[in-house]
């Protein structure tokens, strides 16, 4: 009886705990971060959380060998005093309705000065309409979707491409190609039938009409597929240049492998970054598939350049390299927090006005992007991204040839030897 | 005599509770954990007709919530009526769905019904996510910001808690109607045994098609709820498998085929499901879930029968405890 009692007192003590509100330490300013941290999307999710992690370190202490990325140098937002910033990290598990719940959660109950996610673009769907309704700054991470930012809201920015920027960067690539001699008569494109794949694949296909890029086919597929032998059949029966591929983890490393069990290489193969980026792809399909290319506007860059450091305080806490989406959350939160130095404070409404008249030169971000500089809407206008291609064990960037590390290998070769 | 009159308290004690929660609870956080517990309580109670009361498991109900949660964004973005307007045309698509999948799929029974149902509502996700008028994969969006009240986009959750609690009463109340009329005998009956009940006379196929049609009405009332207050729906929330298993875990955990068992099961499951996520979400531990599947394991282990089952075997022990003393 008594055990039970002291059982029951202790249990009720770790509940209180774990749930009282911690204290708000004089001169902090919180951030509430929605990310997929379990479920389907978990690795991302945990990627850009420790991304994250490594850019509020940078933010939070003084790091003056970062060159000119803002903030930096310093030891917190110095136009408030130095204050820290606390990150509240919550888990919407890739649903959007426990996106939205959160969202209220993050603003009333912890009564965060700012918001940034939500990876998945249903869930940032839901969640940006709570931080409109309630003004409260809202940072779109990385997710994709076209009208995330055509709603007419005044709270929500993005600083990361989006699928049209993709898409048009696709199509420059290949005029280039063409000016260079190399043969592009059709494009194929593969997509993942979710919001991702469709939107991207829609975006693309747009363009390359604009361009009359002839499309020789368009295979949406399911994601959880187990076998891909058809949509393979019916890509080396059309035999198109240049292959893309808008697919995560799993199903772009299962085309990878029966593409090579078919006998079927294109010129090249694009990959849409997701599953392509993933830390597994690369040693899955490093001996088969030599060459293929990925966007990234990550790179890492020159030894002891910014990015490379960078890089190498993400190595050191999660033992990988960073990639692409971790690093447009990244840059996403230094421009946030650039937002909230500049406005001196931590009211929303002043970081909102802060936030609209972002204007970073290339040289203080750590992603390829011309600069950010939002429009009306709160889209970057000066996003854009690189063309990366597998040589080695490693993504070499390849393209535009202005920032290139490496010459780019055309036609890709396939199996390494 | 005694038992109904201990049911009648907790209910009545259940519905105060219900009425004053949210002034009780003012922060829009615990409002909106009440909203979603409603929610789940009206799914799971609409679901609780066919699946609880008349035994006819389905694991597809997301199909019916899936029509009604698109039905009002379909009238939105097609015609740019309000949203509240597609409820209607949600009932009425759902009502027909059942009557279509009904008719084959009542010749099953048992397992094989629950498979009919699952793999239905499959066909349709994966039919959403390739359809553009119903915006394909990325779904569909409501108002952003509503022009006028009838596009019920408020900004307080109050007005939500108060419009769900309204139709989670009357579902409750037209159940707790059935529940002693001659159609619920049926249903029970056939529960028991449908080939017992259909010698005896039971119109047994017409009795469990109408359970599914009013089961599906209600469902789809409930997706309309959910669309009007997300604002957004796309083929894996309104289609999805875990919508469906959700009504059956909530109904199972509470009590399948009893007036109240829904609630009680969405009353422990919601704040669990929240909690849970809520202190241990941040870390990305995965811990969420470990305890969310645990507690199910423990209740379907020792009250397999639902904790409603539990009421009527622990009041009159509690009465004797507090004589005793």
């Amino acid at each position: 009886m008594k055990r039970s009692s002291l059982l029951f007192a202790a249990l009720c003590l770790t509940a209180v705990a774990i749930s009282a509100p911690t204290a708000r330490a004089a001169g902090t300013v919180k951030i509430g971060v929605l990310m997929p941290l379990t479920g389907n999307a978990a690795a991302a999710g945990q990627a850009a959380k420790a991304a994250i992690e490594v850019a509020t370190d940078i933010v939070n202490n003084a790091h003056p060998e970062l060159g000119n990325l803002p903030l930096a140098a310093t030891a917190g937002l110095p136009n408030l005093g130095g204050a820290k910033i606390d990150v509240v990290f919550v888990d919407h598990q890739g649903n959007p309705s426990t996106a939205q719940q959160l969202a209220t959660q993050l603003i009333t109950q912890d009564k965060v000065n700012a918001l940034l996610g939500a990876y998945q673009s249903s869930c940032t769907f839901t969640a940006t309409p709570v931080a409109e309704r309630y003004g409260i700054p809202f940072m779109v991470g990385d997710s994709a979707a076209l009208n995330i930012t055509t709603r007419g809201f005044k709270y929500v920015f993005r600083a990361t491409p989006i699928a049209t920027d993709y898409a048009r960067t696709y199509m420059r690539f290949f005029a280039d190609m063409k000016k260079q001699g190399k043969k592009i008569d059709s494009i194929a494109i593969v997509n993942e039938n979710t919001d991702y794949g469709t939107s991207v694949g829609d975006a693309i296909e747009a363009e390359a009409k604009k361009d009359n890029m002839p499309v020789a086919i368009r295979i949406p597929y399911s994601a959880s597929s187990t076998d891909v032998s058809a949509q393979v059949l019916q890509l080396k029966e059309k035999n198109p240049d240049v292959v893309i591929f808008i697919s995560y983890t799993a199903d772009s490393i299962l085309y990878m492998k029966t593409m090579k069990s078919l006998d079927y290489k294109p010129q090249m193969i694009l990959g849409d970054d997701s599953g392509f980026s993933d830390p597994s792809f690369i040693p899955a399909i490093n001996d088969i598939a030599q060459g293929v290319m990925n966007r990234s506007a990550w790179a890492i860059g020159k030894p002891g350049s910014t990015t490379d450091e960078i890089n190498q305080m993400y190595k050191a806490k999660t033992g990988r390299d960073l990639d692409d989406t971790s690093a447009r959350n990244m840059q996403a939160f230094f421009a946030l927090a650039d937002a909230i130095n500049r406005a001196g404070s931590t009211d929303p409404e002043k970081i909102r006005t802060a936030l609209a008249a972002t204007d970073l030169k290339p040289d203080q971000l750590m992603m390829g992007y011309q600069g950010i500089k939002y429009d009306s809407t709160g889209q970057n206008i000066l996003a854009a991204t690189y063309l990366i291609q597998l040589q080695g064990k490693q993504y070499q960037l390849v393209w535009p040839e202005t920032a290139a590390t490496a010459a780019l290998q055309w036609p890709m070769r396939g199996a390494a030897q | 005599m005694r038992q109904t009159f201990g049911l009648r308290a907790i209910a009545l004690l259940l519905a105060a509770g219900l009425l004053l929660y949210p002034v009780v609870f003012t922060d829009p956080f615990y409002r909106d954990v009440g909203v979603t517990f409603l929610l789940a309580a009206i799914s799971a109670s609409a679901w609780n007709i066919v699946g609880g009361y008349a035994g006819q498991v389905s694991v597809g109900h997301s199909m019916f919530f899936g029509l009604g949660a698109y039905a009002p964004l379909l009238v939105y973005n097609l015609w740019g009526w309000p949203p509240i307007a597609g409820v209607p045309f949600g009932i009425a698509l759902a009502i027909s769905l059942a009557l279509v999948i009904g008719m084959p799929t009542f010749r099953l029974t048992g397992h094989y019904f629950s498979m009919a149902t699952l793999a239905v509502a499959e066909l349709i996700r994966i039919f959403a996510g390739t359809w553009g008028l119903v915006g394909a994969a990325i779904g569909l969006q409501g108002p952003a910001t509503g022009r006028a009240w009838w596009d019920l986009t408020f900004r307080s959750e109050l007005p939500y808690y108060y419009i769900f609690l309204g139709v989670l009463a009357l579902l409750l109340a037209t159940t707790a109607i059935i529940e002693n009329r001659r159609f619920g005998f049926y249903l029970r009956a056939i529960k028991a045994s449908e080939r017992a009940a259909r010698n005896l006379g039971v119109p047994a196929r017409r009795i469990k098609m109408m359970a599914l049609a009013l089961s599906a009405a209600f469902t789809s009332v409930a997706g309309s709820l959910y669309v009007v207050k997300t604002g957004f729906i796309d083929p894996d929330s309104g289609f999805g498998i875990l919508v469906s298993v959700q009504m059956v875990i909530v109904a199972a955990l509470g009590g399948a085929g009893t007036l109240l068992g829904p609630l009680v099961g969405a009353l422990i499951l919601v704040p669990l499901q929240t909690a849970t996520n809520t202190w241990f979400g941040g870390s990305g531990s995965g811990l969420t879930y470990i305890l969310y599947g645990g507690i199910i394991v423990l209740i379907a282990r020792f009250e397999p029968g639902g904790l409603s089952e539990l009421w009527p075997r622990l009041l009159p022990r509690l009465w004797k405890r507090a004589h005793a003393a």
